[in-house]
Formats: C-alpha cells, structure tokens, sequence
C-alpha cells in the first residue's frame, strides 16, 4: 500500500517535470540552423520510432496489418478510417490466417 | 510564427477535445487494460483515480505497475515508469512555440495536457494548414485525461469481467493511430532518410543491441532529428 503511493507521487512529479523540463528545453535551442531544423524534424521521426517500436515486438500479422493500415492512410488521409482499418486488418489475421 | 493564434480559445478547445473523440475510444480501451493490471498490483480505486489524473501518461503507469506485480519494488517501478515518460522531453521541447509567452499556469496546464495523442493530433492538423495550437492541444488532452480517469476506474473495481483486448484486435489501436499521424506529417522526399535513420536505430538498438524499447524510442527520435538537422538544407 505504502509502495503504491511512493509510486503514484514519484511518477507525478518525475513526469510533470519531463514534461516542464522539455518546453525549457526548447525554448533554449536557436531559431535556425542545424538545432532549429533538428527539431523541425523531431515530431515526425519520434512518431516513426512509437511505430517501430511497437512492431518490432510483433511479427508477420503486425507487419501485414500495419501494411494495410498504412495503405489505407496514404490513400485515405484519415484517422478514423485508419485506425478502423488496422484493428479490423489483425483482428482478420488472428483469427482467420 | 507562420501560424496565427486563434481568436477563440473556448471554441478551439472544444474543437480539440471533439476531435481526439476517435483516438480517445482506442484510450478507453487501453485504460480498461490497465485498470485489470492496476487490480493485479493491489491498486485501490481511489488510487487508480489519483494517479490517472496526476501521472497522466499511460505506458509509464502500465510499466510501473507490471513491475510492482513482479514484485521489484517501488524504486525499480518509478525508474521504468520515468525512463518510458523521458520522451515527453522531446515531445512538449518539439513544440515549444505553443508555450511560448503564455502565464505561468497556462504553461503548467499545456505541459501536463500533452500527450502522445495530444501532440500528434495537433500537429497533423497543422499539417493541413489549420491554425491550431495552444487551446486545441488543451482541449484533446483534457477529454483524453476525464476518458483515461474513468475508465482506468471501471477497469480496476469490474477487473473479473473485462475480456482481453488482444483478442478484439484492440491492441494495434494505437500503432494504426500513429500510422495515420506519420502520413499526415509526411512533408515530402526530405522526410524519407530521417524517418528511415528513426526506423533502422530503433530496430537495430532493440534487436541487435537488446536496448529497452523506452530508450531504443528516444535514441531513435534523436538520431533522426539529428540527421535532418546535419543534412538538410535552410
């Protein structure tokens, strides 16, 4: 019982001040050149590596149904449609391949 | 700042919270999940409720509480739990002209409604050359924050009678969701190395080095903004 309350407030205040420690961060790095451009670039390659991430644990029916999610994305454009796509595409695999 | 501020907070906050509504269902479920593990791990509800709206970040509360259930204790728990959230780092420093010279607690409220989900969302709107910002990502993380509260709850006081997502295929929600967002972030050709630079760091430091996927993620995102900011042009 104890342990779970030193748990809850040290995930509080370890991930609030992240997530504090990140906008002063970024409020230190130059307007432009290589840092500017870096970070210019920082949204797009960490949700590349959340993606990665999660598929390198999978194997051929996550990559497939990543496949199929990312087709209908590319064509689509649209989250909803995506993401119904995805759960439907491993969902088919799992049970039927 | 190419994008101007929107006149109406309230409006762009509800527009916010309105839109996550697809991402937030994938939420609710995942939530569930958490709330059956949180059960697991002797979490009261309560305490369930406590931490989802303080901690507010979903994956460390998962690691931490898997390693309370494996019995590593509570500085073992918070360690794995902080090394997952070292990303928010990257992700509230990425887009820091949505804090920039607002008052203090505006500051406080923005850092604590950015999640993953938040920020992509925001940016993927941006990305279609709508002037979102500031209220838009406070307005998704707060309907995010009263979805992952609640049903983090449901989930730890109705464990018995929830059914493994896994078998719904709701597990790959929020792959598909990020999925989606990439495409929506994709510029052009001068996104493909950087992104590729990500992709390979990431599998090769899981696969072949045996990294921890919480630090295999922020290696990942560094070397490829790395990358385009050695590489590219002004």
């Amino acid at each position: 019982m104890r342990d779970t309350w030193i748990v809850i407030l040290g995930l509080t205040a370890g991930t609030f001040a992240i997530r504090l420690g990140g906008i002063l961060l970024g409020q230190q790095i130059p307007t432009t050149g290589p840092w500017a451009r870096g970070l210019r670039a920082l949204p797009g390659c960490l949700i590349v590596s959340l993606v990665a991430m999660s598929l390198v644990s999978g194997g051929g029916q996550e990559w497939t149904a990543a496949a199929i999610a990312a087709a209908v994305a590319i064509v689509t454009r649209n989250l909803p449609a995506t993401m119904a796509a995805g759960i439907a595409a491993i969902w088919a695999l799992r049970h039927f391949a | 700042m190419a994008l101007t501020q929107p006149a109406d907070p309230p409006a762009d906050a509800w527009r916010g919270a309105r839109e996550i509504l697809p991402i937030a269902v994938g939420v609710a479920i995942y939530a569930l999940a958490f709330g059956v593990l949180a059960a697991q791990a002797q979490f009261s509800a309560l305490q369930v409720g406590v931490m989802g709206a303080s901690v507010f970040a979903g994956g460390a509360q998962i690691i931490a509480s898997q390693q309370l259930v494996a019995g590593a204790g509570a500085v073992a728990a918070l360690v794995a739990g902080l090394a997952l959230n070292l990303r928010l780092l990257l992700v509230t420093a990425s887009i820091r002209e949505v804090y920039a010279g607002r008052p203090w607690w505006q500051i406080a409220l923005g850092a604590h409604a950015t999640t993953d989900e938040s920020w992509a969302l925001m940016l993927a709107q941006r990305a279609k050359g709508r002037p979102v910002g500031y209220w838009y990502l406070v307005g998704g993380g707060m309907c995010l924050l009263v979805v992952w509260c609640v049903a983090t709850v449901v989930g730890v006081a109705f464990a018995h009678a929830i059914p493994d997502p896994k078998s719904l295929g709701m597990d790959f929600a929020f792959t598909a969701a990020f999925i989606a967002i990439a495409r929506s972030l994709w510029k052009g050709r001068s996104d493909l190395l950087p992104w590729l630079v990500a992709l390979l760091v990431v599998a090769g430091s899981i696969k072949l080095a045996g990294l921890a996927p919480s630090w295999s993620l922020i290696l990942g995102g560094v070397a490829g903004a790395a990358f385009a900011g050695v590489t590219g042009d002004a």
